[in-house]
């Protein structure tokens, strides 16, 4: 598929054979001299006559089966004056069900762009690792890196191709440009904002009262981790659908460093240490 | 009424609406149902059976069990042939689920509340917190007052002294917890009046506990933080005072880190000090440290949870609440306002002055502004 876009090859489905890549008919352009945004045909094959949309709407009323799509975890990001910090929790949950304790939530996108996932797993990581795939062919076609405005509107249009039938993603795109230090929120309803921090997943309330109380426009690099730390650590003590590790990285000039990867019991008993 | 039960008198209700209208024998009042411990008072509710007569003060009508298959979202919906009598005139319409089926014929309804949706699903809309430390107990709490996504009053206190060394925070209905607060007042000095001495914190918090299982069900939404200093007569609290005194002094070794531990836990699950009990109209009743409610709580538990200890001081604890309060008020839209602070001791409780936070917002500003100068010449300096 991406050897096809890649080398401009001509393909002109026949009529009456079903399209593998849904029943909208699309004719792949000559891509070699264009910038191409977003995904030129939808990705998924949606079967004629099923309707996501009404689907999820009957299973999230208040009588009978409920499904709650619900962001369980706890995601931070805030920019300062050293870069960008980046600070995940590491828990999976389905339903009550702890599915894992040790899921990466970041994924590095290329060494200068980093995207972290709240809601459901699956969907993140295949939204993800789609945007990654047109990071790297904007590089190829382009010759230079993409910026964070750019990716986060790639992925921010894919969303809105399959608004309301039922995605659940909620995800911030961090990275350094030609601008600076820049980041995102990009969620399942196609919002995408542009800010200097920013918390997604359930556990979300608690990080931002850390956070908002400790941030410092000044910080240096060793107090900007330990926000981070905090905060994660402080909302999975809190909320039960965070926990596990928090994964710390710090996106710098010259790429991201994964910064540490702390088990929360041990950092929530450091800090509380003087309560026992 | 209240008078009544104190002087014993046995005579027939003065103020009809208080009591069954079709009753036709009158019984008096058994004055030991209405204090004290939360058990009896428990059983008081579901003993009164309706035929049996007049009925104690804090009885309520109860419709016919067509209310309890309708949809809890539908505010207010009743039908009329089972419309109760209304209890001190208000528009509050009562279930009782303990007795679904009661053969009265249907009393004469006083004013029906027109069956209203509600306009968003209710959420306590609100940021109240408690927490005890070894200078007392902290209670904190915005001041706005939200209606249907507007702010119905700026001023509003949610923080309501209940005597003098109890104090509640409110959270829920404004209307529910404001009645019930009362209430809770006036069994508490009841109590005081009989016993000559003030009931426990883990007493009142019982005693509205059970007062407000009847409602169990209903639309009645009360979640109340009270916080109080419980001390016996003077021998206990000078006993409290010292036991602080002696963990204040204590180095911060390892060696003698446990002794102080020990000293605070008695000093903590004692009978008398600082206590902190959460209240709710589900019927939960939780003894804790620290507790915060409301739509701004998740905001407000970080702070605290990193901020507060033990050994604090009350200065320290009261900076800790007002900033507990005041970043879920930046990031709460029911929240905002004002901050109100109440600080309990073996004295009683003492009020701080009430302080708007978008002062406290422009000052924080401000401040930041001066840092990020002051570094800067410090950097140009060295």
């Amino acid at each position: 598929m991406a050897l096809l876009d890649v080398s401009g090859y001509k393909y002109r489905p026949r009529p009456n054979s079903a399209s593998q890549f849904g029943f909208k008919q699309t004719h792949f352009l000559d891509r070699s001299i264009h910038y191409s945004f977003g995904t030129k045909c939808q990705e998924f094959a949606v079967p004629v006559g099923v309707d996501p949309s009404t689907f999820l709407k009957s299973c999230s009323c208040e009588d009978g089966v409920s499904i709650d799509l619900n962001h369980g975890t706890t995601t931070l990001a805030f920019k300062f004056r050293h870069g960008v910090i980046v600070a995940v929790d590491s828990r999976a949950s389905a339903g009550k069900y702890i599915a894992s304790q040790d899921v990466d939530k970041v994924i590095e996108i290329n060494p200068y762009l980093l995207g972290t996932m709240s809601g459901s797993a699956a969907d993140c990581q295949y939204w993800e690792r789609l945007l990654a795939k047109e990071c790297r062919l904007y590089k190829l076609r382009n010759k230079e890196r993409i910026s964070v405005s750019a990716a986060s509107k790639l992925l921010c249009n894919m969303m809105l191709g399959y608004r309301g039938m039922g995605l659940s993603m909620g995800s911030m795109i961090c990275g350094w440009d030609k601008q600076g230090p820049g980041l995102y929120y990009v969620d399942d309803n196609g919002t995408r904002l542009s800010g200097r921090m920013f918390s997604t997943g359930c556990g979300n309330s608690f990080a931002y009262g850390i956070v908002d109380s400790g941030y410092r426009e000044d910080m240096t690099v060793e107090e900007a981790y330990e926000l981070g730390r905090r905060g994660i650590a402080h909302a999975t003590h809190r909320d039960a659908y965070s926990g596990g590790v928090v994964n710390l990285y710090h996106m710098q000039e010259d790429g991201w460093i994964k910064v540490c990867k702390e088990d929360v019991s041990e950092l929530i008993h450091r800090y509380k240490k003087g309560m026992f | 009424m209240a008078l009544q039960n104190v002087c014993g008198l046995q005579h027939p209700p003065l103020f009809p609406e208080w009591s069954a209208p079709l009753s036709q024998s009158f019984m008096p009042e058994e004055s030991t149902h209405l204090f004290g411990g939360g058990v009896q008072h428990g059983g008081a509710f579901s003993a009164r059976l309706p035929g049996r007569g007049a009925l104690s003060p804090l009885e309520f009508y109860m419709p016919i069990s067509e209310y309890l298959t309708q949809s809890p979202i539908n505010f207010g919906q009743i039908s009329l042939s089972s419309a109760p009598k209304n209890f001190l005139n208000n528009n509050i319409d009562i279930i009782h689920p303990s007795l679904p089926c009661i053969s009265l014929p249907p009393p004469t309804p006083c004013s029906i509340s027109p069956s209203v949706p509600l306009p968003f699903t209710l959420s306590h809309g609100t940021t109240t917190l408690g927490f005890a430390f070894q200078g007392g107990v902290i209670a904190a709490a915005d001041t706005r007052s939200s209606c249907a996504g507007q702010v119905a009053c700026p001023n509003a206190p949610k923080v309501l002294p209940i005597h003098s060394h109890l104090v509640g925070t409110t959270s829920g209905t404004s209307a529910d917890c404001a009645l019930w607060k009362r209430i809770l007042s006036r069994e508490l000095r009841l109590y005081q009046l009989r016993h000559h001495r003030r009931l426990s914190t883990g007493g009142a918090a019982k005693l509205l506990s059970h007062m407000l299982h009847p409602f169990k069900g209903t639309e009645l939404c009360v979640a109340a933080t009270l916080c109080g200093w419980d001390g016996g007569g003077e021998k206990d609290e000078n006993h409290a005072i010292t036991q602080v005194t002696e963990s204040d002094s204590s180095s911060q070794s390892t060696a003698v880190c446990k002794s102080k531990s020990q000293q605070v836990v008695t000093a903590r699950s004692g009978m008398c000090g600082p206590r902190v009990v959460y209240v709710c109209s589900d019927g939960l009743r939780l003894q804790g440290e620290l507790f915060s409610v409301g739509s701004g709580s998740p905001y407000a538990y970080s702070i605290l949870d990193s901020g507060v200890h033990w050994g604090m001081s009350a200065q320290e604890a009261a900076c800790v609440a007002r900033e507990a309060v005041y970043r879920a008020t930046h990031r709460d839209a029911y929240s905002g306002n004002n901050v109100d602070l109440y600080h309990v001791t073996a004295e009683g409780w003492r009020r701080r002055e009430r302080e708007n936070l978008k002062d406290e917002y422009y000052r924080e500003k401000e401040r930041e502004r001066k840092r990020v100068a002051e570094r800067k010449n410090e950097k140009k300096g060295v």
